[in-house]
């Protein structure tokens, strides 16, 4: 029975969108949701299976796949999918499968999978041994956070428990941009999260989430990239390596899962070569795969030629070809995913909706460290790479719309100290006045800041619209 | 990347003209333009040192830090390129520049010594056998500069006496104090007393007074500012400037080999291999396609293997290090473009100017022990003889090596040798042949000890070599042969006595590791992989996709599972209405603690023995350690269903920051698992309770089920022994009052703000101890 007026439009709206596409194994549905997309694009798995970079969709659940998202769905088995609204999509089927780079990774995976094995049986007998430690590494846009998040959630699937890492700060990892950190995963990842899983979005709240949230520990760089700041990346590096190491000691599941580490793109230049030796060394790794750079890879292959794990493994090095679907990302969509980013740590999205507090607090209520401007003169004993040592920022309107991040130490705590201490969070600037000597600060939480020492770092840049 | 070299030449000399001020950003960007021309790395070099040496007193230090900037950030090729030009350039700076540049470039000096900042490895800047001539000069400079200045304390005419009319202070007449001069100096100066005219082209003074020439005066560290920069640095630019390496071999064996060792260092064969690696890397990165590069390369790589990997006998070490010797000089020659014979290279191109007296030999041979004080100073003052010095670099360091080792009483080689050469101090044989024969003598006596030492430069020859002699299985590939102890006849059986090798040698290749991942394996499409991922892993949850087996485990699993959906769905419509906020990161200890919550590790209340305790899955943990494999709620999300369920408060307590507060039960022993507590914002014991201690002693904390069972029994609380008796058994209401009395008046765990302690662990203790 019919209503007049109403139950005849909408169908007709959905209609105009709704499709079935249907993919052949080893086929990707490749889509891009444009932002004027508001109401993004519903997915249902009608029959098959189907997973977004490892992350299985469950049958007939209509998954919504929010704007400026880029991502494809994958079928090993062939799926039907029922799409309706509007995007970009185009789909890539493979009728010789060994041309999908997806043989090659979930190769991977298994090879992983056994070494995982193996550390299990050898900890059943004593052994200590980790499972095995994989860093992802190539040029920009080769696809490698994709391939991390693809090998994470094919582990975790298989009930493990790998420690992710990430050491690009041009994305964070369960955090802001700006940021080094690591996590265990060992549940389901977010599949409609546009960063899959590995979004600030994922990170514990005050409330429930309908998927298990992650814990990360988060490290402060607050440069957009690792050659802005060399020496702080590398000694970031060093202490979250020496927090994984201590994590792998603590807990054995994680420990036999292994590590998966994202790496920043690399150009080949020797210092970007020798920060991924650096993390090699650091973190042990013992499966290095390059994308689609033999460059690289032979450049790889030239450092550890001669070198084993401190366990005495062999690294082995491989370069694996990169899916042609990798899309590129211009400026203006980093800055976009760069401010969801922002905007999903205070407020939430969609599915859990936060309330950060806003607080006005006095200028003497709280101590902001900020790096010292570059220098103007060379000095051959900091060559250019060199830390800054932190110095009190002065609170002016220029701090408008940033976010700042908040320390865990104490504001007495020497510089050297606050720089590489774990990030407690992030505020972020509403406003400063100047007369009255006041800053608006919108925080997570509703509690003050107490005596938590915030760092002014240059990156991610400010949000202007964040509350706007 | 320009093809041209003559091009890429050019261009950076202009750019170099344009650098007139100290400017991190120009610098900056020099260093980058050498970083992306690293093949044309050697046109680069000769550019930038030919600008410093040409470039105006008061620009001279923006080009030194070029080249400080580029042999720092790009190591390979540049450091190995400037490092046999390092003296000259150096020097020929600083006799040049003022008083505040030269303190500049001594911390510049410095900084070479160390490794990069930052860089993993751990080598210096530039390798010690460079930097050292500078710094002996330095020292010896600054040594004159004291005399000087001590001289100007005891009688200011002297000052006006200095030659060229400069208010300096010769130390004509007063011998350096012998207190002021390093040990490691005495030994060269008293060869090195250069005859060479003074900066201002006069004469060579006599040897007596040899301080007159003093081009640059140093200030003594200790005693900065005491000597004025004299004459003005124009005056002193190379062109006109003496700068002359005195052809003086003894004088040269002297510096070189600064402490004869009675062996062959392996370290520094072991060093010397890497440099010769970094290299040929070089090389081979210029031109891959070389194979004659890329098999030296891997031979070299392998040679390295073997010398790491055993013990060689002080023979083969020998022979291994005259080889490698060779090389470097085969190697230097061919990249380091026109060095005719290394000795010359740092001869400054004015050499011309003056003649260049060949030394008296009765000053050459004069001991060393009795070269007067007075005449130190001119060795380390005088470019020329510094030069001398500082012509040596790496080549010579190796081949005065190979001189050396015959001298090594435990070399079987020995009597095969000429006699061994004096020790360093006293002067060869061939102290008067000309610089150009230098090289040369010291090569002969090794020659001897192999025939198989004819002038094959190559390492695969070498390697050929070693193989042959005994040192290197015959058979198989270098890296897997690894050498073991096969002694093939060797053409000479008295010099390689195979006995001397290890007999058992490492593997190249760690046994038992071999779990080497090949990408070609990985193309290969197997269809039951996918298997095993989808079906294999059992069937899916219908809500969220993730796969349980069909099996007891599975079925166990999956129903905390889904019990974890339905709880997370309630959770999330009550949450909406009370808001909710993001949650602060954790400090490295509490993350490294955590543990992942996860829905199917989730524990029946059948472990529930105490009536309620038990409200959290991890509390099962806390108890039984047979659920290992399951974490307590890290993420949180598992346990926040189970509370809204079972409103029961919990009985936990924050972590206490208190260091004397027990960390395990002193009922059953265990140790109190530390879990975050998403409702409270903390870190938490489960299950236990806190009870006060008569006097000053701090609170013990139980397990409140163990507590209680034991209160309950009217026992003495188990194992513990701890008196606890008197304190009977807390109720749950007791605690919860507890809890609010620490102000959260919502006994539904629930609703707990989380802002109640923003700070894991802080403050909770005292609030405990209130209410007792």
């Amino acid at each position: 029975m019919s209503i007049p007026g109403l139950g005849q439009l909408a169908p007709q709206a959905t209609a105009s969108t709704n499709r079935t596409i249907s993919l052949t194994p080893f086929g990707e549905w490749r889509f891009d949701v444009p932002r004027s997309s508001t109401a993004g694009v519903k997915v249902r798995l009608v029959s098959g299976t189907a997973e977004r970079d490892g992350v299985e969709l469950a049958l007939s659940q209509t998954y919504t796949f929010v704007h400026t998202m880029k991502s494809k769905l994958f079928t090993w088995t062939g799926c039907t999918l029922e799409i309706s609204g509007d995007c970009n999509d185009s789909v890539k089927q493979y009728p010789v499968v060994e041309d999908s780079p997806m043989v090659s990774y979930g190769n991977l995976h298994f090879e992983l999978q056994k070494l995982r094995t193996e550390a299990d049986t050898l900890a059943a007998r004593s052994g200590r041994r980790p499972g095995p430690r994989v860093m992802v590494c190539g040029p920009p846009s080769s696809g490698k956070t994709s391939l991390a998040r693809t090998l994470t959630a094919l582990a975790t699937r298989m009930h493990g428990q790998p420690l992710v890492a990430n050491l690009d700060p041009g994305e964070g990892l369960l955090s802001l941009p700006g940021t080094l950190s690591a996590a265990v995963f060992g549940n389901l990842m977010d599949v409609e999260e546009p960063a899959g899983g590995f979004g600030v979005g994922s990170t514990p709240s005050s409330g429930p989430s309908a998927v298990p949230v992650k814990l990360p520990i988060v490290y402060y760089l607050g440069r957009e990239k690792v050659n802005d700041d060399v020496q702080l990346w590398r000694d970031l590096t060093r202490k979250l390596a020496s927090s994984i190491r201590a994590k792998f000691n603590e807990d054995e599941a994680v420990r036999c899962s292994g590590l998966i580490l994202d790496t920043p793109a690399v150009s080949l230049e020797p210092v970007e070569i020798e920060n991924l030796a650096l993390a090699v060394r650091e973190f042990a790794i013992n499966v290095v795969v390059t994308l689609g750079s033999p460059k690289l890879e032979l450049e790889l292959q030239r450092v550890f030629a001669q070198e084993t794990t401190p366990l005495g493994e062999v690294i082995s090095i491989l370069m694996l070809e990169q899916s042609d679907g990798v899309q590129q990302r211009d400026k203006h969509f980093a800055q976009f995913t760069r401010e969801a980013a922002i905007k999903e740590y205070f407020f939430g999205d969609a599915k859990r909706t936060l309330s950060p507090s806003t607080q006005s607090v006095s200028f003497d209520e709280v101590a902001i460290f900020k790096l010292p401007d570059d220098s103007e003169d060379y000095d051959p004993s900091q060559i250019s790479d060199t830390p800054q040592i932190l110095e009190p920022a002065e609170i002016t309107a220029e701090m408008s719309h940033w976010t700042l991040a908040v320390m865990n130490a104490s504001v007495n705590d020497p510089p050297e100290t606050i720089r590489k201490a774990p990030v407690m969070g992030f505020i972020a600037v509403a406003d400063v006045d100047e007369d009255r000597r006041r800053l608006k600060i919108l925080s997570p939480v509703t509690s003050r800041l107490g005596n938590r020492p915030l760092v002014w770092g240059r990156w991610p840049e400010p949000y202007i619209n964040l509350l706007g | 990347m320009s093809d041209n070299a003559a091009d890429v030449a050019d261009d950076y000399r202009q750019a170099l003209e344009d650098l007139t001020m100290n400017s991190r950003i120009e610098i900056a960007t020099l260093t980058n333009i050498a970083r992306e021309n690293a093949g044309h790395g050697h046109e680069i070099t000769e550019v930038l040192q030919n600008h410093i040496k040409k470039v105006p007193p008061a620009r001279t230090l923006p080009a030194l830090y070029v080249l400080d900037s580029v042999v720092k950030n790009v190591p390979t090729p540049y450091a190995l390129y400037f490092g046999p030009k390092l003296y000259s350039v150096f020097m020929g700076a600083y006799t040049k520049v003022d008083n505040a540049t030269r303190r500049k470039m001594e911390e510049m000096l410095k900084t070479w010594k160390e490794p990069v900042p930052g860089s993993i490895s751990t080598k210096p800047v530039f390798p010690p056998e460079h930097v050292r001539p500078i710094e002996n000069a330095l020292i010896a400079a600054r040594n004159v500069a004291y005399a000087a200045q001590q001289n100007s304390f005891h009688g200011q005419q002297q000052l006006l006496r200095g030659p060229g009319g400069r208010p300096s202070a010769p130390a004509r007449d007063t011998p350096t104090p012998p207190t002021a001069r390093p040990i490691s100096y005495q030994v060269g100066p008293p060869q090195g007393q250069p005859p060479f005219p003074g900066p201002n082209g006069q004469p060579p003074p006599h040897l007596a007074e040899p301080v007159q020439q003093q081009p640059y005066p140093m200030r003594p560290l200790s005693t900065p500012n005491m000597i004025p920069a004299r004459g003005t640095p124009q005056q002193l630019t190379p062109s006109v400037g003496p700068l002359h390496p005195p052809p003086q071999p003894a004088m040269r064996e002297a510096y070189g080999t600064p402490q004869p060792r009675p062996g062959i260092s392996v370290e520094k064969l072991k060093d010397d291999i890497q440099q010769l690696i970094i290299a040929e890397k070089a090389e081979f990165a210029r031109d891959p396609h070389d194979t004659s590069k890329q098999s030296r390369l891997k031979a070299l790589l392998d040679l390295q293997t073997i010398i790491q990997s055993q013990d060689m006998p002080q023979d083969q070490l020998m022979l291994v290090k005259k080889r490698i010797a060779e090389l470097a000089v085969n190697m230097r020659a061919s990249s380091a473009a026109p060095l005719p014979a290394y000795t010359h290279t740092p001869t400054p191109p004015a050499v011309s100017q003056q003649p260049t007296p060949v030394p008296p030999v009765a000053a050459v041979a004069r001991p060393p022990p009795f070269a007067p004080a007075a005449a130190a100073p001119p060795g380390g003052l005088s470019l020329d003889a510094l030069f001398g010095q500082g012509a040596k670099g790496a080549l010579a360091t190796l081949l005065s090596g190979a001189v050396q080792k015959p001298a090594s009483p435990q070399a079987p080689v020995q009597q095969r040798f000429p006699p061994p050469p004096p020790p360093a101090t006293a002067p060869l044989p061939s102290v008067a042949v000309p610089a150009a024969v230098r090289s040369t003598p010291p090569q002969k006596p090794a020659e001897p000890t192999k025939p198989a030492a004819a002038p094959a430069l190559d390492p695969a020859a070498l390697l050929a070599m070693l193989r042959q002699s005994g040192i290197l299985s015959a058979a198989g590939t270098p890296p897997a042969a690894a050498c073991s102890s096969i002694p093939p006849p060797t053409t000479a059986p008295g010099v390689f006595p195979s006995t001397n090798a290890p007999p058992v040698v490492q593997p190249y290749q760690p046994p038992g590791h071999g779990n080497r991942i090949w990408a070609g394996s990985l193309k290969q499409f197997r269809p039951l992989l996918a298997f095993q991922t989808h079906d294999g892993l059992g069937t899916p949850c219908t809500q969220c996709g993730r796969r349980f087996q069909s099996n007891e485990d599975g079925r166990r699993k999956k129903t905390a599972h889904m019990d974890w959906h339905f709880r997370v769905h309630q959770r999330i419509a009550e949450a909406e209405k009370r808001g909710q906020h993001r949650s602060w990161y954790v400090d490295e200890m509490d993350w490294i603690k955590s543990r992942e919550a996860i829905d199917v590790d989730y524990v029946a209340p059948e472990d529930n023995q105490s009536g309620g305790d038990y409200d959290y899955d991890y509390n099962g943990q806390t108890k039984s350690g047979a659920h290992a494999s399951s974490g307590p709620g890290g993420g949180g999300s598992s346990l926040r269903g189970k509370s809204a369920q079972n409103k029961k408060q919990p009985q936990y307590i924050p972590v206490p920051e208190d260091q004397r507060i027990n960390t395990t039960c002193p009922i059953c022993q265990e140790r109190f698992e530390m879990t975050w507590l998403d409702e409270a914002q903390e870190w938490v014991w489960m299950d236990t309770v806190k009870v006060p201690q008569p006097g000053n002693l701090p609170p013990r904390v139980y397990h409140a089920s163990c507590h209680k069972e034991a209160a309950r029994d009217g026992g003495g609380g188990g194992g513990g022994g701890t008196g606890t008796t008197s304190s009977s058994s807390y109720p749950h209401h007791q605690q919860n009052q507890n809890w609010n009395a620490k102000g959260t008046p919502e006994p539904v765990l629930g609703k707990r703000k989380a802002e109640v302690s923003l700070f894991p662990g802080g403050g909770s203790v005292s609030v405990k101890r209130e209410r007792f």
